[in-house]
């Protein structure tokens, strides 16, 4: 029986990262509706804010609290000069971030170097759970991931902030009539997508190598999360990390972990096929 | 089927023997570059038969993304499956080296031809359009690179495989830079002139009913699903036909050739030609080409940055590409002088 902890611990480290990455998706791809393929980057963006905060002689708590709101600014500036023009047009939105991806990569590789940074992480230990030893970061990044999924549906579901952006995602002209900006509305939901990707890449950094390139690895991942579990709704995201996490772990231990991520992304397609629209549509 | 067969008849009555502005340009195009030997070296030849092995494959995206609207992310795969399809089967079977090149082209192809089958037949019949099917392409791409560096016994990994022979058929050898050349050219020149006739005629003009409204093309009749499938397998075995006779001119196959940046540099290729003119494809990758050795020879670091910035100023200046911007600019100030007047 105990042979399965670790394996359902490291599903739930699995489930929880792709929660993390595939949150910020969930309202710019699944509620805005807008394909940015920059998202990656912010992750990347998060890591490095990581290991310019640690060189400079903060450490890892403080990076918790300072790349969240670098992603913030960075994702109000990028909507202010250049994604608030490709609203509604999903292949300029698609091209324009696109772009934008390998230039960023290009700069943080250009100002970093190519070489893996290294970044101290907190509690290096283990923890014993029913006599199985597991890392204790993975069981922090697992209660954190949670903590932040269940803060961000409270911020959609009750709060004004998030009475306004599903308002002016449903009808911007009635939103609007009811005194509320879409325009400011939109800058603000761009922002935070962005704010929580940075928040994953800091949570990420620890457990792979931090490059330039770091991003990549979860944004194709990120959006068949947001795909599968449901474009437009939060707990979709729920119930596709779940899914392709528990899949990509359970696959994993029988078959080598590449062909695994191919078969879990061959089962995603056929799941679009028979539901479009996820499995927990809104 | 009939319906099917006859989507292959030329449009008679719209284009008869008059030739479209395009199709002259096509012309002028392939005799120009069947006299290029002539005045380059053996070096010079050997770059310009890359690119048009890679106009082949700027083509074959066309041939889709631009007559369907779809945008694929995923046709370096296709153009991947078709150099790790012959660079596998010409190493590692052992083949009569007389006939290894057919047996390697026809195994690339239909590897690519059976991937995009079934990737289409699921996301195509599934609905999905649009962004979406970007997306699906998008990681389809990934995983093809994960898989041609992690499974290295078969594909060499990162390092890749080396030792590919010169494309041969029948004991006669293009290890000639000069004959891999004409190959080359010859066959770019068989797909383009087939690609124009055919998408001149009805298939062309079904595309576009499906690209402007697929609901309406299908309540005529039309299997649009069918119709997309089809032309999806069909681009994805173009692709694959263009990198598996590149992988017979290098001698080498590698990572790169089934990654998300050449699948990236495809779409500009097609982009700066203006996507659905067909022949602009191959225009675009020769000037991209052009550029990209320019712009490399400075730094290495700046061409990713450049294919960026020019996909911002794509949407943000010329979404219908450089060449129709520079045509609208200049039929506009040609207006303004007539008003002047």
């Amino acid at each position: 029986m105990s042979a399965y902890i670790p394996y359902f611990l490291n599903s739930l480290t699995l489930i929880s990262i792709l929660l993390l990455v595939s949150m910020g998706m969930a309202i710019i791809f699944g509620l805005m509706n807008v394909v940015n393929l920059a998202h990656g980057e912010f992750i990347t963006i998060g890591a490095f804010t990581l290991v310019v905060v640690e060189r400079v002689g903060g450490n890892f708590w403080l990076a918790l609290i300072v790349a969240p709101v670098v992603g913030y600014i960075f994702g109000l500036i990028l909507e202010r000069v250049l994604i608030r023009r490709v609203y509604g047009n999903a292949l300029h939105a698609l091209l324009m971030t696109w772009g934008l991806s390998l230039i960023l990569q290009q700069v943080i590789q250009l100002i970093f170097t190519a070489n893996p940074q290294s970044i101290k992480g907190p509690f290096p230990g283990a923890i014993s759970i029913f006599g199985e030893n597991y890392p204790a970061y993975r069981l922090f990044l697992i209660c954190f991931a949670l903590a932040v999924f269940v803060v961000t549906v409270l911020v959609f579901k009750k709060t004004k902030f998030g009475l306004d952006l599903r308002a002016s995602i449903q009808s911007p002209e009635m939103a609007s009539v009811m005194g509320v900006n879409p325009a400011k509305i939109n800058a603000h939901a761009f922002a935070s997508g962005a704010a929580l990707a940075a928040l994953a890449g800091v949570l990420l950094a620890p457990l792979t190598a931090v490059t330039a390139y770091m991003g990549l690895n979860y944004l194709a991942r990120s959006f068949f999360v947001v795909l599968i579990g449901g474009a437009g709704s939060i707990s979709g995201v729920a119930a596709g990390s779940v899914l392709i996490g528990g899949l990509e772990t359970f696959l994993s231990y029988q078959i080598p972990v590449t062909v695994a991520q191919a078969a879990v992304l061959i089962l995603a397609i056929v799941i679009l096929r028979f539901r479009p629209k996820g499995i927990l549509p809104a | 089927m009939t319906q099917l067969s006859s989507l292959l008849t030329a449009n008679k009555t719209a284009s008869g023997l008059r030739f479209r502005p395009a199709t002259l340009i096509a012309i002028s195009v392939i005799l120009i570059m069947s006299v290029v030997p002539l005045f380059s070296n053996a070096y010079d030849l050997t770059n310009y038969r890359d690119v048009l092995l890679f106009g082949l494959f700027a083509l074959s995206l066309d041939i889709f993304w631009g007559r369907t609207g779809i945008l694929s992310f995923g046709h370096a795969t296709f153009f991947g499956l078709g150099a790790y399809g012959m660079a596998v089967s010409s190493i590692h079977f052992g083949i009569d080296p007389s006939y290894v090149s057919i047996v390697g082209l026809l195994v690339g192809i239909s590897l690519a031809a059976v991937v995009a089958a079934l990737v289409g037949y699921f996301i195509l019949y599934g609905g999905v359009r649009g962004d979406h099917f970007t997306i699906v392409t998008l990681a389809l791409t990934i995983v093809a690179n994960h898989i041609a560096i992690g499974w290295s016994k078969v594909t060499g990994g990162d390092s890749g495989l080396i030792g590919i022979p010169p494309f041969s058929i029948f004991g006669f050898s293009f290890y000639d830079p000069m004959a891999s050349y004409y190959l080359a050219l010859i066959v770019l020149a068989i797909c383009l002139f087939s690609a124009i006739w055919i998408l001149n005629g009805r298939l062309g003009l079904i595309l576009s009913a499906i690209r402007d409204d697929e609901v309406k093309a299908k309540t005529l009749g039309y299997d649009t699903k069918l119709i997309l499938l089809i032309t999806f397998v069909v681009s994805a075995m173009l692709a694959s036909l263009a990198g598996a006779l590149y992988v017979t001119n290098t001698g080498f196959v590698a990572p790169d050739m089934i990654a998300l940046l050449l699948s990236t540099e495809v779409i500009i290729w097609v982009a700066v030609g203006g996507s659905g003119t067909l022949v602009g494809a191959v225009i675009g990758t020769a000037i991209v080409w052009w550029l990209q050795q320019k712009i490399s020879s400075i730094s290495v670091t700046a061409w990713p940055i450049a294919i960026g910035s020019f996909f911002i100023m794509l949407v943000l200046f010329f979404p219908r590409g450089p060449g129709a911007f520079v045509l609208e600019k200049i039929k506009a100030f040609q207006k303004s002088r007539e008003g002047n007047k």
